[in-house]
């Protein structure tokens, strides 16, 4: 629990102060220093040049509010919006806006403000200010609205060409280097109460060992881990937080099937890949090996989608197409994970007759790539990855999960998308960081972590 | 081609030939020593190749060992079976070693950690066969598939063994760029290697220190040439039109382990010290050949001034000589051989001025007697009738007077016939003695054929005489030469009168012209006795003659006006077979210049 306002702030303060020495109870004050891989140019969280990514949506959480929020069940929590509505036909919505929220640069939040900024996130919308509240026009049925604006994308921003944009989160920007360091301040009166650390410094576009090293030599207090080497990091005593399955590896068709000897070819390369070795030595048993799309705990059926190697079916589809042209495999050449995936797959594709030719080359028909998971809303999810794949988005009417399998399994049939892996977010945290509890969504949620006094 | 330059072409010949000699011999002693260094130096770097070779080979093996001994090797024996947590192992290991490649085996060859193939955990290894036995081998070149090609490395096998468990460490360098730029080249000389000596000739896979090999192409004959035999090759490569630029390039197989040909080393080796030494040996030639050939001018010029000046002084006296003078002298300016033949020269002109001394003057005693004898001759003839005729009368008045008057006027008449003789014969000697000048004027020397033709046309078919059947073979297009037309009518009447003699049983008679060089030809031809070779020897001179009558004249009165016209007479005959008079004269067109230029003097100096 947080204390909101300043009187309940000096209030705790002196409780706190009493009770010094107890490091289970949170304590104001500090800087917490976070060291991240992204390395963002822009912090308009609905810039769509940067590549969405968990830790770009965990930086714009801190200086960003949206106005909902789906809590770790996924369910829509109230935020800046206090209640929403839809009028029948999921065409109109209305969210009810929260009273005396100011943005960082202490001008008031208003219904123009909010529509203003969501306008600049979602041009497909009629967005309209009212008294208090803000209405959302869409022009077909949009069940998923609401949603939609619990993603960061749709963070509330006051955009102004000459400085970054400012946004009402409980922390406010003191300093920008773009790509390399971002410095935060907490906001006193923040609406939601302030945060227990006084500060956060990022350090942006560090490579795994130099985050692990930053946070060894104690000049970080959180750092991220790739998954492959989480068990390690944990294994040499680091205390590491992993959420739930959040992003999806997967191989990525450019077109679709030209033939139904391709299409046959495809579920060659499916049915070739040995996901249990990968993942059993190439992530050491982090990530689940998924022929699916969704996580499962997102879904909830993605056990029925096969994962397994079947190689004596991949070898017997094989022998009914004559001849396989060689496939170029792209992969982030940044990733070192992925070129050894890409590597194996194309070992394991070999022993199915399939070349594949792993290489950086951007222009190739198939392409290893994260997908993060945009949200917990499954519909929102699948429609993400459909981008993604250069599917078209699929509709949804109720949304209901039988209504959303079908769309999955559509997906999949289509030979666009070949699910590899869902794979965690895995962070390490020093010791002196408190109340780190990282939600299945791998959210950071940093307001709520507090700093263990370093003095003995 | 006259001595001096044949002396001067000589010279320079020589000069040029020994140069050329010597240039040639340098060169091909310069190229030989090249050829004995570069293959010294390519040897040389062979052993120096190898010799970096066990260098490396010793050190790949240490580092096995190492690893193979170390904690992460035991521990990963320890934990066969137990596939995950070794993925990064072997490149962690190699990094720190300075491995390019390793990877951990174990005993059933499945690859449990590679550092160049990471994805390949859980495979096969199925480069190597039998790897007990490697494990105590020294190190061997290896060919690597990697996914961005094939390369060639340096390999040795080691083993961790825990308990029962075999765990095999394989690993190597990489013989790349690095390697070769570590060997110690001599200046002008290179090293490529080319990894994959088994699947023909690709130029990706050149591994050159200096960069990337431009026109890989050209090797591509070597490279298969050294596939196909296993042998080591050499080929001279021309990289460039200039010949500098040329290589020799040798190539040595690589063998593996297994004595199979896994890759070449190249060595190059820049010809541009040798082609630019064998430039400057010829720019020296040149030189040398230039200056060797004036010199030979400068030399050649002393050496026939020296030489040829006393030859060319002998050439003009013989000249002189042959032009009648028989008083020329030469200089005799040296006691050598030149000097002893001027001597000869000055004997030789002496002696011949005697000579013809003497024998003018024996003609000149034998040209009187024959004049006393033909005048005796011509003389006699007349003389015994006018003796006969003189007693005669001198008898008749003495013993028959009333006979006197009518003797003494056949005897006047027969004593005025015979003076008339005595007239005409001294009228013929006065005439020869008198021969007129040329009077020069345009003449068609086929008009004078045809007028003695003419003039002689009536004692061809003369009754009492044999036929005789003349023939005027004339060209046509003589153009017309100076010359006396009188004079050359009476010289050819004379020649035609001589033909008739020579023909009393008749025969052909043939009148032809023609030109010869800048001359007209006159042919005057019989088909009488002919002539002896002796006849025709002494047929010119004056008062010889072989007819009975004859007073030995014609023949000198044609040859002298033919002589006052520049011309030449000879005559061709054979006894029995005709014979046939030539002329020969030139065209003197320059006579009737001079003559008009005294004619317009004389009106001048007459007005």
């Amino acid at each position: 629990m947080r204390l909101s306002g300043f009187p309940l702030l000096v209030a705790s303060s002196l409780v706190l102060a009493v009770a010094a020495g107890a490091d289970t109870r949170p304590a104001y004050g500090g800087t917490l220093h976070v060291s991240v891989g992204i390395a963002p140019r822009s912090l308009d969280p609905a810039d769509t040049s940067e590549p969405d990514s968990i830790g770009r949506r965990n930086l714009m959480q801190l200086m960003f509010d949206t106005l909902l929020t789906v809590n770790s069940q996924g369910r829509l929590q109230p935020a800046l919006a206090t209640a929403w509505q839809a009028e029948p036909g999921n065409q109109r919505w209305h969210f009810s806006l929260r009273n005396h929220v100011h943005f960082h640069d202490g001008s008031l939040l208003t219904p123009e403000a909010v529509a203003a900024s969501l306008r600049t996130a979602n041009p497909g919308w009629k967005v309209l200010a009212a008294a208090d509240s803000v209405v959302v026009e869409c022009d077909a049925p949009a069940p998923d609205v609401a949603a939609q604006l619990a993603r960061t994308r749709n963070g509330i921003a006051k955009r102004s060409t000459a400085r970054n944009p400012i946004g009402s989160g409980p922390f406010y920007i003191t300093d920008f280097q773009a790509g390399k360091k971002l410095a935060l301040a907490a906001l006193e009166n923040y609406w939601g109460g302030r945060a227990y650390v006084d500060a956060i410094e990022i350090e942006l576009g560090r490579n795994g060992r130099d985050q692990l090293i930053a946070l060894d030599l104690g000049k970080a207090d959180i750092a991220e881990v790739p998954p492959e080497q989480a068990q390690r990091a944990a294994g040499e005593g680091r205390r590491l937080v992993t959420s739930a399955p959040v992003e999806l590896m997967a191989l990525v068709f450019a077109h679709d099937p030209q033939s139904q000897d391709e299409s046959k070819l495809r579920q060659v390369l499916a049915l070739s890949i040995d996901r249990a070795s990968i993942e059993n030595v190439v992530l050491e048993g982090e990530g689940e090996p998924s022929g699916a799309i969704l996580p499962n705990w997102v879904s909830g059926y993605a056990f029925v989608f096969p994962e397994e190697q079947n190689l004596l079916r991949a070898r017997q589809l094989r022998s009914e197409v004559r001849q396989a042209p060689a496939w170029d495999l792209a992969y982030d050449g940044s990733d070192s994970l992925a070129r050894v995936i890409a590597e194996r797959i194309a070992l394991n594709a070999r022993d199915a007759g399939i070349l594949l030719q792993p290489g950086v080359a951007p222009g190739a028909a198939l392409r290893l790539l994260r997908i993060p998971l945009a949200s917990v809303d499954p519909r929102i999810a699948l429609a993400s990855v459909a981008g993604f794949a250069g599917l078209p988005a699929p509709r949804f009417g109720v949304g209901s999960g039988d209504e959303i399998y079908q769309a999955e399994n559509a997906m999949l049939e289509t030979h666009r998308v070949i699910p590899l892996f869902q794979l965690p977010a895995c962070y390490v945290l020093s010791p002196s960081v408190q109340g780190a509890s990282q939600g299945r969504a791998a959210d950071w949620h940093l307001e709520d972590v507090w700093l263990k006094s370093k003095l003995p | 081609m006259n001595f001096r330059r044949k002396l001067l072409a000589t010279f320079a010949l020589t000069v040029f030939l020994s140069v050329a000699a010597v240039a040639w011999i340098v060169s091909l002693v310069t190229r030989r020593a090249f050829e004995r260094s570069d293959e010294e130096r390519t040897r040389a770097l062979v052993s120096e190749f190898q010799r970096e070779f066990d260098r490396h080979a010793e050190e790949v093996v240490r580092r096995l060992e190492a690893i193979a001994g170390g904690e992460a090797a035991t521990r990963m024996a320890l934990a066969l079976g137990v596939s995950r947590g070794f993925l990064n192992d072997a490149a962690r290991i190699a990094e720190s070693q300075q491995l390019d490649f390793l990877e951990f085996v174990d005993g059933a060859g499945t690859i449990i950690s590679s550092a160049q193939s990471p994805a390949k955990f859980g495979y096969q290894d199925t480069s190597l066969t039998d790897l007990a036995s490697l494990v105590r081998k020294p190190a061997f070149l290896k060919r690597e598939e990697l996914a961005d090609g094939t390369v060639l490395g340096l390999f040795a096998v080691r083993e961790a063994k825990v308990g029962e468990e075999h765990l095999y460490v394989i690993g190597g360098q990489r013989l790349d760029k690095k390697f070769l730029a570590s060997l110690d080249l001599p200046p002008g000389m290179r090293a490529l290697l080319y990894p994959d000596a088994a699947s023909g000739f690709s130029p990706q896979l050149l591994v050159d220190p200096a960069g990337t090999v431009t026109q890989p192409e050209k090797l591509a004959p070597l490279i298969r040439e050294v596939e196909k035999t296993g042998q080591p090759s050499i080929a001279l490569l021309d990289w460039s039109s200039d010949p500098a630029d040329d290589e020799t390039m040798h190539a040595i197989p690589l063998p593996g382990q297994d004595n199979r040909e896994l890759g070449i080393l190249l060595i190059g080796s820049s010809r541009r010290t040798y082609v630019n030494l064998k430039r400057h040996i010829q720019s020296a030639a040149l030189l040398v050949g230039g200056a060797g050939i004036l010199v030979a001018i400068l030399l050649s010029s002393w050496a026939a001034t020296r030489v040829t000046r006393p030859v060319e002084q002998l050439a003009a006296a013989a000249r002189a000589v042959a032009a009648g003078n028989l008083k020329t002298q030469v200089e005799v300016s040296s006691s050598d051989e030149v000097g002893e033949l001027a001597a000869a020269f000055n004997r030789m002109t002496g002696e011949l001025l005697e000579q013809k001394d003497r024998l003018v003057q024996a003609e000149r005693v034998a040209a009187w007697r024959e004049l006393a004898r033909r005048l005796a001759h011509e003389l006699k003839n007349p003389l015994f009738p006018l003796q006969l005729t003189v007693e005669n009368l001198l008898r008749a008045r003495e013993q028959e007077p009333e006979m006197f008057e009518e003797i003494f006027r056949e005897s006047s008449a027969t004593l005025l016939t015979e003076i008339n003789n005595l007239k005409a014969i001294i009228a013929r000697f006065s005439e020869f003695s008198q021969m007129p000048r040329p009077h020069w004027q345009p003449v068609q020397v086929n008009d004078v054929m045809r007028g003695v033709a003419r003039l002689f046309q009536a004692q061809f078919g003369a009754r009492g005489h044999a036929a005789i059947d003349c023939r005027l073979e004339l060209a046509e297009g003589i153009a017309p030469i100076a010359a006396d037309a009188e004079l050359l009518h009476r010289a050819v009447s004379n020649l035609l009168l001589n033909a008739l003699d020579a023909m009393p049983e008749g025969g052909t008679l043939t009148l032809r012209t023609g030109t010869q060089d800048d001359r007209v030809r006159l042919e005057i031809r019989d088909t009488g006795t002919g002539l002896t070779a002796e006849e025709c020897q002494r047929l010119f001179t004056p008062y010889f003659t072989s007819k009975q009558h004859g007073t030995g004249l014609g023949l000198a009165i044609v040859q002298s006006v033919i002589s006052d016209h520049g011309g030449k007479i000879s005559v061709r005959s054979q006894a029995g077979a005709g014979t046939t008079f030539i002329l020969e004269l030139p065209r003197n067109l320059d006579k009737l210049e001079a003559r008009a230029a005294e004619d317009s003097e004389r009106a001048t100096s007459a007005r």
